[in-house]
């Protein structure tokens, strides 16, 4: 945009700019691009990133925006202006990422749903609109995100920042974001094909003809992630575009699932398919093999040859990549297959573990009290300061005065912010910035006692427990060890080749990674008699009740037993009665003498008593 | 004499709890649901100081439920001599201990009193009922035997729980009654109301028995004459005036309502259900929901509404009806522990004289000691070896509050009976010279 940049006429300037921002809104084009990454990881396992990015030339906060859609789908984008939303950041799961032998994925995520949304500064009610967002979302997407409700939903303060353009004066207070996690949640195929709907090619064509559901739920780890935030249209930004950012990891054990045990790996192999096209609507269409390790070709080989393979220094660590243009490589009806063949057995060989990575664990035994643990290793050589951020079910009565950081026996000073579960309506919120001394651990340890639930609040299978989702640990770290996540300008992987910005001499990259989720046992009643339990307390409560009744409200009498029936007497008088009847069949059997007997003893122990009994005895 | 042995068996009492104190016991009481609830665990005590550390407001969570003043005052625990806070236990104990002796004493005196007054309506034939100077002197050491010897006395002082700060309010409003000093009387039943709420009712005995001592003549009172209600009057609005005083202050203290809910709503609305010794915690895991609001209330009315009847029936005994609804609070409060017990149970040789009448002291004592021995035993098959369920451990809570009742049922009777013998002779017989049967009619 060639605007004369006059400092006279400031006001005529944003005037021009505005014009051509609306006039031009809907001619720009919408850009995609869709990018493959795959890197070899330790132990013959296989990381794909399938990266696509949708760049919208609109302001996320100018409303007209949504008027109108081309590549954008419009299933989300009503979402987004309907709740005012100004970033949200989706994953659903399935597995763990193992940090320590893995390094960092391109988007970290907890295993099961984690939902994270910046609202727009002008929107008042935020819960309401989360509520109802969580709604609209668990709908597009086919899952339970509906159960994001108040009692697993936080506000944090330090961890999650908006990663996208924010405006300045929101940016100290963290009143528009709101943060829940699932660790339940299941991914399934439910979940991806909602998903890979909102891509502009589907399935159809291009690098998402790749994803066989078959192949993806058969892995160790995959992945769904969909991000949307403001970012700039430009280097010198003076536009905003809104970026809508899809991506789906794999880690394909390689090894174990090939029949003859080989390392090598193909993408036939990985998705089930080779890739036959690009996707015509992307601006650029590329796979990238990660050769960091393998430069020489020592390792493994590629074929085919790549189109390019570039190398690039990102902070003190260089990365090699191995490009391939799909376009080029599908040309007329050709298809792609690249495959890796080692030149020998790998040899397993540990890899150097990334600056920062943790290990969570619950400590403690019986269902009373219990606590957790996490250890988080910093392998860097310089101190490093991090976010831990934890959110606990309100079941879990974390007892706050027992939190202690500690690093090689030496309490490690803090900054808390906890905001303590209200019972049946919000969770414990544990947030601490703390530092990392170098290569040490640092052990963050609280203990909890578990409550008592009601019958109806466990889940059918209550003695399977309950998940406390994974802590979150953030970090900008110097070191790009094991690192793969784009810069933060853009969530395109090629922009990994662009020029570094001027001035970061000491550029440092944001880490957000993502612990083990637990497990909690709970002690359960017994669900099988409800009604024996109220029946019997009752009991217990009418016998007070009736004791007291009686006491209070009857006096004390000498007992007169002369005027006094009792139940027996009362018997009696009432078999005398039928007796009295029965002289005229007694003597036509055996058996009805005998009771006349009977009850002639009767009739003579009651004449000691003295009642009005005897005289009818007599009279008889 | 009696004095000698008191100090003596209060001595060995203190320096029992010293030695357990030093033991592990006391940690491993801190976890019994029996001895420690919720209201007045040690542990959330000192969570709630560490909120408040932090600037967080201890009631904007779930872990902490005493009130305000008692989160302030409680502080000075730390600031004891030796161990601090066991150090500050065991003089609550020992205070415990004084007014034990002190009400002992007092009681005494006001039981002669009251005899001397009322004994020309007597039965001629009831003398051995009538108690007398020599058996009331032994009356303080046998409070302070039970007391010391008391397991529920030693597991409330030894877990550390609050409730027996709150059980010492209580024995002061009791001693201050006998004493016949309102305001004093007033204060501590608004302090121990303020902490517990349920001594609320005994607000019922305190205005009865100030009324009944402002009028000499002992015949021609009447408890519904317009005297008497501006009496009650009186006194209940110095209490009221002193529990607002209270909660007003608190307020200041906290700057907002909030401590309201997690207080009193805690205890009236029973969220959490914590085992404990009650017949609350397992009702209402087990309730249906739609049910359960009316439940809490008719089971908070059952703490409650009992005070109605006894008034009537004791208006003339401000003394035991106090003693009657401190015991059934006890028992039909919802957080109850072993605490709670422990007060009725060091009280309850004050009516020594009654014990004759007593039906079931074998069965009841039996069932109370199966309780003791069988309720941790049944929660570590449930808890943590996994062997037994839920069910059992609430049969033995269960069985604990029929003794409970069982007690209280036995001695409200025992009373009633040695009344009925004092205005009718101890011995009543037939005319055939067997001895008669006194029933409920």
């Amino acid at each position: 945009m060639a605007v004369p940049a006059s400092p006279e006429l400031p006001t005529m300037l944003f005037v021009f700019i505005f014009i051509i921002t609306c006039s031009t809104s809907v001619a720009q084009k919408d850009e995609f691009t869709e990018e493959l990454l795959i890197k070899p990881l330790s132990r013959g396992y296989v990381y794909s990133h399938f990266q696509f990015t949708t760049k919208w030339n609109a302001s996320i906060h100018d409303l007209r925006t949504f008027s109108h859609y081309n590549l954008f789908p419009k299933s989300l984008g009503e979402v987004l202006v309907r709740y005012g939303v100004q970033e949200l950041h989706l994953s659903q799961t399935q597995g763990l990422w193992r940090h320590k032998l893995w390094g960092y994925p391109v988007h970290d995520a907890p295993p099961g749903a984690e939902l994270w949304v910046w609202f727009k500064p002008s929107v008042k009610d935020i819960d309401g609109a989360w509520t109802d967002l969580v709604n609209a979302v668990s709908g597009l997407f086919c899952s339970s995100l509906n159960f994001l409700d108040s009692k697993s939903t936080i506000v944090p303060r330090w961890s999650f920042r908006p990663l996208g353009l924010a405006s300045k004066s929101t940016s100290p207070f963290s009143r528009s974001v709101r943060y829940g996690a699932l660790p339940k949640e299941i991914v399934c195929t439910e979940n991806l094909t909602p998903w890979k709907k909102l891509l502009p090619c589907d399935s159809k064509a291009g690098l998402s003809t790749l994803f066989n559901a078959f192949h993806f739920h058969e892995a160790n780890y995959h992945s769904l992630g969909l991000h949307v935030r403001p970012i700039c249209a430009d280097e010198a930004c003076t536009q905003e575009a809104i970026e809508l950012s899809q991506s789906l990891s794999v880690v394909t054990d390689v090894v174990s699932t090939s029949y003859t045990g080989s390392p090598n790996w193909q993408i036939r192999s990985l998705f089930g398919n080779h890739l036959v096209s690009a996707c015509p609507i992307a601006a650029k269409s590329t796979i990238m093999v990660d050769i960091t390790n393998n430069v020489d070709q020592s390792s493994f080989r590629l074929t085919p040859s790549p189109t390019i393979t570039d190398t690039i220094k990102r902070g003190p660590h260089e990365h090699t990549y191995a490009v391939y243009d799909v376009r080029q490589f599908t040309q007329s009806n050709r298809v792609l297959n690249i495959e890796a063949t080692f030149n020998q057995p790998p040899v397993l060989v540990e890899l150097s573990p990334p600056p920062i990575h943790t290990h969570r664990f619950i400590t403690g035994y019986g269902l009373e009290d219990g606590g957790i643990s996490c250890l988080i290793h910093n392998t860097l050589s310089s101190n490093q300061s991090i976010l831990y951020l934890d959110l606990l079910p309100w079941f879990t009565r974390v007892k706050f005065n027992t939190l202690e950081v500690v690093n090689n026996g030496k309490a490690v000073p803090y900054k808390v912010h906890y905001v303590p579960a209200k019972d049946r309506s919000r969770p414990h919120h544990l947030e601490l910035s703390l530092t990392l001394w170098a290569n040490s651990v640092t052990r963050v340890h609280f203990t909890f006692t578990r409550a008592y639930l009601k019958w109806t609040e466990y889940p059918p299978d209550a003695n399977h427990g309950f998940y406390i989702s994974s802590a979150v640990i953030t970090a900008l770290v110097p070191s790009t060890l094991e690192y793969t996540g784009p810069p933060q300008a853009s969530s395109r992987l090629d922009s990994m080749f662009a020029n570094q910005p001027l001035g970061a001499s000491k550029p440092r990259f944001l880490v957000r990674i993502h612990t083990e989720s637990l497990l909690v046992s709970l002690p359960t009643p017994d669900f099988s008699m409800p009604y024996n339990v109220i029946c019997l307390t009752c009991t217990v409560v009418a016998i007070a009740f009736g004791s007291i009744h009686n006491l209070t409200t009857r006096r004390l009498v000498p007992y007169d037993p002369a005027s006094k029936k009792g139940l027996l007497s009362k018997v009696k008088a009432f078999l005398q009665k039928i007796f009295k009847k029965s002289p005229t069949t007694a003597g036509q059997g055996d058996q009805p003498a005998q009771v006349n007997e009977g009850i002639q003893e009767l009739t003579e122990d009651k004449s000691a008593l003295g009642t009005d009994e005897k005289h009818s005895s007599q009279e008889s | 004499m009696a004095v000698l042995g008191a100090y003596f068996l209060g001595t060995f009492g203190i320096f029992l709890r010293i030695v357990l104190m030093k033991t592990n016991f006391p940690k491993w009481l801190q976890s019994r649901n029996e001895v420690v609830t919720p209201v007045t665990s040690w542990e959330r005590v000192e969570e709630g100081f560490s909120l408040q550390k932090q600037f967080i407001s201890p009631y904007s969570g779930d872990m902490f439920h005493e009130t305000p003043l008692a989160l302030r005052c409680l502080k000075l625990a730390y600031y004891f001599p030796f161990d601090g806070v066991k150090t500050f236990f065991i003089v609550i104990d020992i205070l415990t201990m004084i007014f034990l002796y002190r009400i002992a004493s007092a009681f005494g005196d006001q039981m002669l009193k009251e005899q001397a007054a009322e004994k020309s309506e007597y039965s001629p034939k009831a003398e051995s009922l009538l108690v007398t100077a020599k058996q009331l002197s032994m009356l303080p050491s046998t409070l302070i035997a039970v007391h010391v010897f008391n397991p529920f006395s030693i597991m409330t002082t030894l877990a550390m729980t609050t409730s027996s700060v709150s059980n010492l309010m209580t024995l002061l409003t009791f001693y201050y009654l006998i004493k016949g000093n309102k305001l004093m009387c007033t204060l501590f039943l608004a302090l121990s109301t303020y902490q517990t709420l349920y001594p609320l009712v005994l607000i019922v005995p305190v205005a009865l028995h100030f009324y009944r001592n402002s009028i000499s003549s002992t015949s021609a009172q009447s408890f519904v004459s317009g005297e008497a209600v501006s009496s009650y009057i009186i006194t209940s609005s110095m209490f009221l005036i002193l529990f607002g005083f209270l909660i007003g202050v608190s307020y200041v203290l906290e700057g907002s309502w909030d401590f309201l809910f997690s207080t009193y709503g805690f205890i009236l609305t029973v969220p959490d259900l914590t085992p404990n010794t009650g017949i609350f915690w397992y009702f209402f895991t087990e309730m249906f929901d739609h049910f359960r609001t009316f439940f809490v209330c008719v089971f908070q009315m059952n703490a409650f509404i009992y005070t109605i009847p006894l008034a009537v029936k004791f208006t003339k005994r401000p003394l035991f009806l106090m003693y009657v609804l401190m015991f059934l609070t006890s028992i039909f409060k919802s957080y109850p522990s072993y605490g709670d017990a422990a007060l009725y149970i060091s009280l309850l040789p004050l009516w020594k004289h009654t014990f004759c009448y007593l039906r079931n002291t074998l069965m009841i004592v039996g069932m109370f000691m199966c309780c003791i021995v069988l309720s941790p035993i049944l929660y570590h098959l449930w808890i943590f070896a996994g062997s037994a369920n839920a069910n059992f451990y609430f049969a033995i809570t269960l069985t604990y509050s029929t003794a409970q009742i069982l007690l209280f049922t036995d001695l409200l009777f025992a009373y009633i009976r040695w009344e009925y013998g004092l205005y009718n002779g101890k011995d009543i017989r037939n005319p055939d010279g067997s001895k008669t049967l006194i029933i409920l009619e």
